[in-house]
């Protein structure tokens, strides 16, 4: 192995480290902050390292490859446990290490005096360490691995307080960690019977292959044009099918339409992993699936006219959803559904590159957004409720200040990190795949973003405080610089791939084979009339809810706007009713089905009628035969009797 | 020899239980690392019995069967160690213990078809007795039921064997009930079955292993039975050391009846679907922990028909790695409801919340176990799941319909066990009585089984270096007989 393959194998070896060290050996509060922290900074060195040795290298060469060992070799199936680094996994996990070395940071004073610190430092390296292996991972089964690993971690750190009833809004925390995973494992069925399909078509499931130019994705081409039909469901393309499948998955773990309602309960976890997993990584999982799987989406555009459908409606949804929110987490969680569908709508449009600039600018506001506000639970004593808050500035002025920031990074105000990313996906859709329609739906949902965070601000840090009993103050501690950091990211975040400098479209170009566009003249004008309507609207926004609203803001009472709007303003927090749905229409029914599956087919029909009922019937035959014997034994004897009638009967006809 | 000392010598029944099944487990662990990585029988043991009608006391181990005895002999310490706490009984207890563990292992090392019989006939005698004399509640009725009607399916099983070394003795001249000459003769062409015949002898052998197994609609015994047995898990333990159905499906029904097999392959592809999706949706409505456990397990043999039927390598790895960790993890499962039961005297999932909280060592163990019973992968659920699949997918008379309803029960397995534990392990703690952490031996035999399912999650070649010459040779031998 040469030393570049080294910093690459030790990136996700020290946060595995950490966990086996905090998990089976290191007792004490500081200890485990101290380890878990150290670790994941030493993965980010690693991965430092690693990406300074891959910039030495000339761009062809820039894919590595590092077999471990012979995971699944089985017939067909010849899968190594190996890893695999190049332009695009670089970046994953320097976002992946940096964003997680401070959000580990911060969370050593957040979570300071918990009843279990061990295990919550030692979940939070296992999920650093599933989360590098499903980007660093050179085939998909290993991909798989991490996939399913991130789930289990979130399972793990939505249930850190599993022992609680009910944590605000009304969640119980066992019960949304139970249906994080279960709603995942829907996505994570469809990216199993893509991996089956990949390997009964192609017969393996590596990427590349170890050569660079023997996996599945050199195979596809020749079978994009094989059509299998799915009988009355019509016909489809082997690449469209694998295609199909993944958005499954990707609609699971990147929370999108319709199976984005666990992300709202998945804020029932402490906020730091709020941050680190419910928005900065974990999710955008779906969106890194899409960009790896490139090759095959562009392959199939019926699959990609999805994505682009499926995430636009996203983006809408959540942001009328954020836009109702009066809990603070929930706010910042429906607007994570949102930014995730703007991602998921550009890989659809084939902004491959777009989608990755804006999942890393959005890794480093919504981390500080999280973080930010989970300062203010902190010094607030675990109030969430925005209509308890108002007047933080005053008592909290760092926390303002960063949050300022994330807010207007989000809101996509110029020239904050936000506006470059999110204007890259709305140039994209309006001049290169020329919809019209998703760019309109996308642009009017950018404007509810920043008139979402314009309400939260005014709500939060305007005006006096509307409840003296909260003692609000500000304690940071080692939460200080982790917020003061994120806040330089979102501040300069755009520079890796400013208009006319493309840094990031050609870091990536080896992996994605975009050509680099001219800007022209039209695309300017686009982008300041964008970010001048954002900043009316959010504006707009924080007048309304810091002036004339402000009277009517109440714990307990309900949003100005609903007065005007009713039902809609109600459907829109309910989250446009989808949880509503699956509970009436799933989740209940299921529970019946289970009932009546067990008394009605397995206890009164099958074993009831069938088995009894047999055993009855042959009983009786049985008492024809002979007066002596009884009960079970006798049905015993009859049916040995008829066994041994139809040997000999065998023998002596059947020769 | 336990059945020879006095009923109140218990210490000493204790220990020769416990020497026996230790030693055997040591002689295994010997054959496996002297098992040389080809197909075909080793350790060959041959002893005429009655030669006139070519009876014969033989057995052999080849990359298939060794894991099941691994299996067998590492699960008998298990469910020994379960009952340890068990006052009445004791001296037939282990006694019977050992007698199941005995007839269960040479039925899996038979290679003489009669001497197969007779040893899946007897495994039922011990377990009957065991449900009957340590049962609870409606335990004889269970106890006849169990059995009575696993052994109606083997009569059937007993006529198919007289037909088929009949045909063989008609067509060659040569009266035998090895299974190795058998097979070899479908192979080679020296013994040829009627079309019909072929698929009324298959279908005797497919009754028996049916019920056995258990898979839908032969099912039923199988929860009764574990409802009415004691609390501690130890009998479940024994019982599901019952996987000589699935393994007689591939050792004998497949190589005899390839072409009926091949035929029916897709009727009972649908009925290992239905396996696994009926069990998991019955399981998620389960209170009573055990017969939840074994809905589960039922639906996890889905899996194994799946990959026995699908006819090919990695189905039939996979189908192998599935019938271990069912074993395995259904295994520490019961093991875990045992302790929880001990402690409260439920098995009713209601009656608990909190474990987590009072036994954290106890909970986390749990939590990973319930994770590789899910089938996450890096444990070793995952790898015999998605091997099974994978076959059923690549294998002509299954394809991806299969799999396709197949994928949900991933998704349902899910649903049911972690009901399961969120209700038992998480929210608040009771104030009083709460469940203590048990005991360092039993978290040590705990954290013992859950080291065996992550070396098979993350390093399968554990199993695969060994059985694969076997299995690749088992399912060459079916491919050129059935085209």
């Amino acid at each position: 192995m040469t030393q570049l393959s080294w910093f690459i194998a030790l990136i996700p070896a020290i946060p595995l480290l950490g966990f086996l060290l905090n998990a089976l050996f290191v007792k004490g509060e500081k200890a485990n902050g101290l380890i878990a922290s150290v670790a994941v900074a030493g993965a980010f060195g690693a991965a430092i390292a690693a990406v300074l040795g891959l910039n030495g290298l000339d761009e062809a060469s820039r894919q590595i490859s590092i077999p471990l060992w012979q995971w699944l070799a089985v017939g067909k199936l010849d899968v190594a446990f190996g890893l695999y680094y190049d332009p695009l996994t670089a970046v994953m996990t320097l976002l992946i290490t940096g964003v997680g070395t401070l959000i580990h940071i911060f969370s050593v004073t957040y979570m300071h005096g918990d009843a279990r610190p061990r295990r919550y430092f030692a979940y939070l390296n296992l999920f650093v360490f599933s989360m590098l292996m499903l980007v660093m991972s050179d085939n998909l089964l290993v991909l798989f691995l991490g996939w399913e690993g991130v789930g289990l971690c979130s399972f793990l750190l939505i249930g850190h307080w599993f022992e609680r009833k009910s944590v605000q809004p009304g969640i119980v925390p066992s019960e949304a960690a139970a249906k994080a995973f279960v709603v995942n494992r829907i996505g994570d069925a469809g990216l199993l019977l893509a991996m089956m399909l990949i390997l009964s078509r192609f017969g393996t499931l590596s990427f590349y292959g170890p050569d660079g130019n023997s996996g599945f994705f050199s195979k596809l081409s020749e079978a994009s044009f094989t059509m299998v039909n799915l009988g009355s469901l019509g016909t489809v393309s082997v690449v469209s099918g694998i295609a199909f499948l993944m958005i499954l998955a990707v609609v699971g773990k990147s929370a999108q339409l319709p199976l984005f309602v666990w992300l709202p309960d998945a804020m029932a976890g402490p906020t730091p992993v709020s941050a680190l997993i419910h928005a900065a990584t974990m999710v955008t999982a779906g969106v890194y699936l899409v960009v790896r799987n490139h090759m095959l989406f562009d392959l199939a555009p019926d699959a990609a006219t999805w994505l682009t459908i499926i995430g636009t409606m996203t983006a809408l949804i959540g942001a009328t959803a954020a836009l109702t929110q009066f809990d603070i987490k929930r706010v910042l969680a429906y607007s994570t559904i949102s930014q995730l569908g703007f991602m998921i709508a550009a890989t659809g449009m084939g902004a491959y590159t777009a989608a990755m600039y804006h999942l890393l600018t959005h890794g480093l506001f919504k981390a500080l957004l999280f973080l930010a506000a989970g300062a203010i639970i902190h010094g607030l004593h675990d109030v969430q409720d925005m209509r308890r808050m108002g007047g933080l500035a005053k008592s909290m002025p760092t926390i303002y200040r960063v949050y300022l920031v994330g807010a207007f990074a989000l809101a996509g105000i110029f020239p904050f990190a936000g506006f470059w990313s999110k204007d890259e996906i709305l140039v994209h859709g309006w001049f290169n795949a020329q919809s019209i329609t998703t760019t309109v739906v996308l642009l009017f949902s950018s404007l509810l973003t920043a008139f979402y965070m314009g309400r939260q601000i005014a709500l939060t840090f305007a005006g006096e405080a509307r409840d003296n009993e909260l003692h609000a103050h500000e304690h940071l501690g080692t939460m200080k610089w982790p917020l003061i950091l994120l806040a330089i990211g979102a501040v300069v975040g755009g520079l890796i791939n400013l208009p006319g400098l493309y840094t990031l479209h050609d870091w990536l170009r080896p992996v994605l084979h975009e050509p680099t566009e001219l800007y022209t003249v039209g695309m300017g004008v686009f982008a300041t009339i964008t970010t001048l309507l954002a900043a009316g609207s959010g504006y707009l926004a924080y007048r309304i809810y810091s002036g004339p609203a402000l009277a009517s803001i109440k714990s307990g009472a309900e949003d100005p706007a609903h007065y005007y709007l009713g039902d809609i303003w109600k459907g829109f927090e309910l989250g446009w009713g989808v949880d509503f749905v699956y509970q009436r229409f799933f989740v209940r029914p299921y529970r019946a089905l289970s009932e009546y599956v067990y008394e009605v087919f397995d206890v009164q029909a099958i074993d009831g009628i069938l088995v009894e009922g047999s055993a009855r019937s042959v009983g009786a035959l049985a008492r024809l035969k002979s007066q002596a014997q009884n009960g079970s034994v006798r049905t015993y004897a009859f049916v040995f009797l008829i066994g041994v009638v139809l040997v000999v009967g065998y023998m002596v006809f059947g020769a | 020899m336990i059945s020879l000392t006095a009923a109140s010598a218990r210490s000493l029944q204790r220990t020769i239980a416990w020497i026996v099944s230790i030693a055997n487990a040591a002689l295994v662990v010997y054959a496996l690392t002297a098992m040389q990585p080809l197909g075909g029988y080793q350790f060959v043991e041959s002893v005429e019995w009655l030669s006139d009608i070519g009876l014969k006391y033989a057995v052999g181990l080849d990359g298939i069967n060794v894991w099941m005895v691994v299996l067998a002999t590492l699960l008998t310490p298990l469910a020994l160690f379960a009952a340890r706490n068990e006052s009445t009984h004791q001296k037939s207890f282990h006694a019977l213990i050992l007698v199941l563990s005995a007839s269960l292992i040479g039925a899996f090392v038979a290679t003489d078809l009669l001497l197969f019989y007779v040893f899946f006939e007897l495994t039922l005698v011990p377990t009957a007795v065991l449900i009957a004399t340590h049962g609870s509640g409606d335990a004889k009725a269970a106890a006849i039921k169990f059995f009575v009607y696993p052994f109606i399916g083997s009569v059937f099983m007993l006529a198919s064997i007289a037909g088929l070394v009949i045909n063989h003795y008609q067509q060659t001249g040569l009266m035998t009930f090895d299974s190795v000459i058998l097979s070899g003769a479908v192979l080679n062409g020296t013994l040829v079955l009627d079309q019909n015949l072929e698929r009324a002898l298959f279908a005797g052998f497919f009754l028996a292993f049916a019920i056995k197994t258990p898979i839908w609609p032969f099912h039923t015994w199988m929860p009764q039975a574990q409802a009415s047995t004691p609390s501690n898990g130890s009998v479940d333990i024994a019982g599901i050391l019952l996987k000589i159905g699935a393994y007689g499906m591939l050792r004998f029904a497949l190589p005899f009846f390839p072409h009926a097999a091949v035929w029916a392959a897709p009727a009972i592809g649908v009925l290992a679907v239905i396996s696994i999706l009926y069990s998991a949706v019955i399981a998620f409505g389960q209170k009573d922990m055990k017969v939840l456990l074994s809905y589960a397990t039922i639906s996890h043999l889905g899996f194994v028909m799946l990959g026995i039927y699908s006819q090919t390598v990695e189905g039939v790895t996979g189908a192998l790695i599935t019938m271990i960790n069912s074993g395995l993890t259904t295994g520490a499962l019961f093991l875990i409801v045992g302790i929880l039961a001990a402690q409260r005297g439920s098995r009713n999932r209601d009656d608990f919340s909190g474990v987590w909280l009072t036994a954290p060592t106890f909970g986390t163990l749990t939590l990973i176990t319930v994770f590789a019973s899910i089938g996450v992968p890096g444990l070793n659920g995952f790898v015999g799941e998605f091997l099974s699949m994978q076959g059923a997918w690549l294998a002509p008379q299954l394809g991806y319909s299969y799999v396709v309803f197949a994928v949900i029960g991933i998704v349902l397995s899910a649903a049911y066990l972690l009901r399961m534990y969120r209700g038992v392990f998480m929210g608040a703690a009771p104030e009083e009585n709460a469940i203590h952490e048990p005991s360092t031996g039993e978290l040590a035999v705990l954290g013992l089984l859950i080291v065996a399912m992550i070396v098979i999650g993350l390093y399968p070649n554990i199993i695969t270096s060994i059985s694969n010459a076997s299995v690749t040779d088992l399912v060459n031998s079916l491919n050129a007989n059935s085209q």
